[in-house]
């Protein structure tokens, strides 16, 4: 397998047509050769993926207290029969659909984090949201959480794709005005067309509109802004590219945006782009109506898209380096209501999923006997220990100045 | 909640659900801009080396140099002059309106653009009749599109060819100042933000706390902040917050218990119901969909006031005690002073440039309040100043999307309805009726990033080359030689300023390519691709 720095080297071949992105990319191969080493041995490479189920997932059926009779009696529709789950432990068992996330759990690579929530759960989407992606209940915390770990990152380590976005737009959590976090929804999109077609930076008209920027003062207003924004469109497309040509995958892929997501997301990580955080966003989990099927068909199109996205970078070898984390803004109420659906509510669970997770149930499961703010779960895991855990535990960057507080971390990071 | 459902279908909780943390950011940045701090974000962008490949600060962002500069003097060619005030005041001029205004005095030239009722839009409207844009039915059938789709194509299409570019041009300054969001209304309610776009059309220079009180009775507005929600036994906040944070008087003004006294005011504010829908018995998925969509088509929401759910007791709200309405908040914010120092100074950063000095804030408030918020006043005082006529203000803002686009449309004299464009808006950065969060478009350096900057190369290739045959672009090819050719797009597109070196590439270009309609459209991509070019 080729090094990042070899790649970096190829890089400076492919677009050496245009003068300006070459010397970004001899920036990068003088940087990678003072600094091969130079990040925190123990979780150098490391690479966080971030799932977001966006819409409040319902919890309770996503890890099921099967035995329970309380969660029975509150969902007399809802509830997932005992002999249906896919057994866990200690009488919890996983929604039906998750049977590739159940082979990760016996294989000791699956987490779960239960009762996760914060103080005075806000049950609006927006808030709770803002919550989570600021990593802080108050929103006092300046940026996203993520934003401010990559700012941490970014001072040892120079990649365009540090932080890279499936999507059209930065999400919040990785939002820092330090870093320039790419988003790409289709890589088709993402480099220069000449007639409709894909075209590299050695196309006649291209190389002309590189002269244009080459040649526009830096000293003008937004001189650097534009001239630097071309350099990271040229170097960036070319390495996104170039890692489409080091990348094949192992696994097919299920035929979901969230599996065409997920594949991107492997390219760049096996094609050597220097990720250290990702992010990927499955929708639809609002589910006040129609739940049975709608979640149903949501936990199939998760399952289906994270055991690819394993099996392939194990395939790769790289599944080492990768940890996946899901979150919500917040878990559904625990009685169903007249149309087959549930309200917003509090606490729910997140799963990490990964060669190097320990697997296991982290946090105590909350108590469907003593619910809270009419009908709840109440939390019994801060999500900001989750968060400490995979900034410190995995990431290797100190957390407290981050987190705005020291946080216990949960032990699902091994060695 | 009403519109669960609906978020649900357009799936818009991974962007909406940002509105706040987004909006923080976006105030940080603002700060940044003050404080000179933005160019940290573009310098490290591609700080690819063992350092920064350039100081932070080495290139300022704009309005720092702006302020810095003011003594620069005032821009003294009058086709630049006028180019520079149509494109602020517009969307960009064609060569013809150009020389229109440049045989103007500047201040003659302003009045001509603020009060536009005196200049005749027959010319647009028949265009825009012509058109036939699906501004009635939800989801258009027959293959054609949808209401949603065509609202954002008519609107293109009356910014590039209005007669009266600052009348659109303040309607978009309030889209993204008062802002709402089709995703958060859901589809059924398409036709809300219709109708906030016409009032913001309709008072598009008003005194403004008269618009203040137009727009919390806004049926898009009063969904997208949740007003309907809000009763006396469960007040929401979310719009007293944003009336006072974003709208009216800016962060540190007020407390948090300004805003819930507030939030009390608004109680009780509610629409009409939709009408009830008729169902056949045994109907199918879509005779429901159809019968669904008709009633929502057909509803006209109306403003009423619940008594039963208004909270008319006494209310403490920046100083003042009384049984407050929401007009009375109002009323109470615009007689306060923070918003004279905050909303004239949008407007002059959405005109001339990002950050004005102490004195030019100071002169912005006297405006404002000797005028009695009057917007028209305001608008014309900044479009005359010498500020905003000044060399330093020259070419120091990025464009936007519609800027890029419609500036295109306006310098080329092309003729288009837009229709074909609109895939091409998501992935720019800007979708009109759907901005990324309560604080509107940020703006600024955040229209370039890698992937918006590839969307508007994209986009030319598709507008410049449909097929990939090069479009006849009639008011280029009058020009027969290739220098000519670039020196007319130069003039139409960047008001002829570039450097040798940049025109000198072009020519060369221009040069190496026989086929006159190639030459042409080539030629239009590389200057619409500039770096001039994203500068408004």
């Amino acid at each position: 397998m080729l090094s990042r720095r070899d790649f970096i080297k190829g890089g400076v071949a492919l677009v050496s047509i245009g003068t300006t992105a070459q010397s970004l990319l001899k920036g990068a191969v003088a940087f990678a050769a003072q600094h091969e080493d130079a990040t925190n041995p123990a979780a150098a490479g490391r690479i966080l993926i971030l799932v977001q189920l966006a819409g409040g997932n319902d919890g309770l059926n996503t890890v099921v207290p099967a035995g329970s009779g309380a969660y029975r009696s509150a969902r007399k529709t809802l509830a997932i029969p005992e002999e249906a789950v896919l057994p866990l432990a200690e009488g919890y068992g996983l929604h039906p659909n998750l049977a590739g996330l159940k082979r990760a759990w016996d294989e000791g690579k699956l987490a779960v984090v239960r009762g996760v929530g914060y103080p005075n759960q806000d049950y609006s989407h927006f808030k709770s949201m803002a919550i989570w992606q600021a990593g802080d209940p108050e929103l006092k915390l300046d940026h996203g959480w993520l934003g401010r770990t990559l700012e941490k990152l970014e001072s040892e380590q120079h990649d365009p794709f540090l932080g890279f976005n499936i999507g059209s737009s930065t999400p919040a959590e990785l939002e820092t005005p330090a870093v320039s976090i790419p988003s790409v929804q289709d890589p088709a999109d993402y480099g220069f067309k000449v007639r409709g077609k894909p075209a590299d930076a050695s196309e006649p008209r291209t190389r002309t509109l590189l002269k244009l920027y080459e040649q526009y003062p830096a000293q003008s207003p937004y001189g650097v802004l534009l001239e630097t924004t071309v350099e990271a469109a040229v170097a960036s497309s070319a390495a996104l590219a170039e890692a489409a040509r080091r990348y094949r995958p192992a696994v097919a892929y299920p035929e979901t945006s969230f599996g065409g997501g997920l594949s991107l997301l492997a390219e760049a990580i096996v094609g050597g782009l220097g990720v250290r955080v990702g992010h990927i966003t499955l929708g639809g989990f609002d589910t006040h109506a129609n739940q049975a099927a709608d979640h149903g068909e949501l936990m199939q199109v998760l399952d289906e898209g994270l055991t690819a996205f394993q099996a392939d970078l194990e395939a790769h070898g790289r599944a080492d380096d990768v940890l996946v984390l899901t979150w919500s803004e917040f878990g559904r109420r625990v009685a169903e209501n007249a149309n087959g659906g549930t309200d917003h509510g509090a606490s729910s669970v997140m799963f990490a999923l990964g060669s190097r997770v320990r697997g296991g149930l982290f946090g105590d499961p909350p108590s469907l006997e003593r619910l809270v703010d009419n009908g709840n779960l109440g939390y019994t895991t801060d999500f900001r220990r989750v968060y400490a855990t995979v900034i410190e535990g995995w990431l290797g960057v100190p957390h407290e100045e981050l987190l705005g507080a020291r946080w216990e971390q949960l032990g699902f990071v091994a060695g | 909640m009403v519109d669960e459902g609906e978020r649900a279908v357009l799936d818009p909780t991974e962007r909406h659900s940002r509105r706040k943390l987004r909006r923080r950011a976006f105030l940080a940045a603002a700060g940044g801009v003050a404080a000179g701090g933005l160019t940290i974000g573009t310098a490290t962008l591609m700080s690819g080396g063992t350092g920064k490949r350039r100081e932070p600060g080495g290139s300022p962002p704009e309005g720092e140099a702006t302020a810095a500069e003011a003594g620069t003097g005032p821009i003294a060619d009058p086709l630049r002059r006028a180019a520079h005030l149509l494109r602020r005041a517009g969307f960009g001029g064609t060569p013809g309106e150009i020389a229109e205004f440049a045989s103007l005095t500047p201040e003659e030239a302003a009045d001509r653009l603020v009060d536009f009722e005196e200049t005749d839009n027959a010319a647009l409207e028949q265009r825009i009749t012509r058109a036939n844009f699906n501004l009635t039915r939800l989801r258009g059938g027959d293959g054609r599109p949808g209401m949603a789709s065509d609202m954002r194509a008519w609107w293109l299409t009356r910014m590039a060819y209005t007669s009266r570019p600052l009348e659109e041009r303040m309607t978009l300054i309030w889209h993204g100042l008062l802002t709402s969001e089709l995703g958060k209304l859901g589809i059924p309610r398409t036709k809300f933000m219709l109708i906030q776009n016409e009032l913001f059309r309709r008072m598009a220079l008003p005194r403004y706390d008269d618009l203040l009180k137009a727009i919390s009775r806004d049926p898009a507005m009063m969904v997208y902040l949740d007003t309907i929600q809000s009763s006396a036994a469960h007040p929401n906040e979310n719009y007293a917050r944003e009336l006072m944070e974003l709208f009216s008087m800016g962060v540190g003004n007020y407390t948090e218990q300004d805003v819930r006294e507030a939030a009390r005011a608004f109680t009780g504010w509610r629409l009409t119901a939709p009408p009830r829908v008729q169902l056949p018995e045994g109907a199918s998925e879509a005779e429901r969909r159809a019968a669904q969509d008709a009633a929502a088509e057909a509803y006209e929401p109306e403003f009423v006031i619940q008594p039963r759910l208004q909270d008319r007791g006494m209310k403490t709200f920046l100083g003042k005690t009384g049984p407050f309405g929401g007009d009375e908040i109002i009323d109470i914010i615009m007689s306060h002073d923070a918003p004279s120092r905050f909303i004239p100074v949008r407007l002059f950063r959405e005109f001339a440039h990002a950050n004005p000095g102490p004195e030019t804030v100071t002169w912005l408030a006297e405006v404002w309040n000797g005028s009695g918020h009057d917007i028209r006043e305001v608008v014309r005082a900044i479009l005359k100043s010498a500020e905003f006529n000044s060399e330093a203000a020259y070419r120091a803002k990025i464009k936007s999307p519609v800027e890029f686009v419609v500036g295109a449309v306006r310098g080329l004299e092309l003729e288009t309805d837009f229709r074909a464009t609109l895939r091409f808006w998501g992935p720019m950065g800007q979708t009109l009726f759907q901005p990324p969060n309560v604080a509107g478009w940020p703006g600024g350096p955040a229209w370039l990033a890698s992937a918006t900057f590839f969307a508007r190369l994209n986009f030319l290739d598709a507008f410049l080359f449909p097929r990939g045959r090069p479009l006849r672009i009639e008011a280029l090819l009058a020009r027969e030689d290739a220098s000519g050719m670039v020196d007319e797009a130069l003039r139409r597109l960047v008001d002829g300023v570039m450097s040798d070196g940049a025109r000198g590439a072009l020519v060369a270009h221009a040069e190496s390519i026989r086929d006159p309609v190639e030459r042409v459209a080539t030629v239009a991509y590389l200057v619409l691709a500039s770096p001039e070019y994203q500068l408004a």
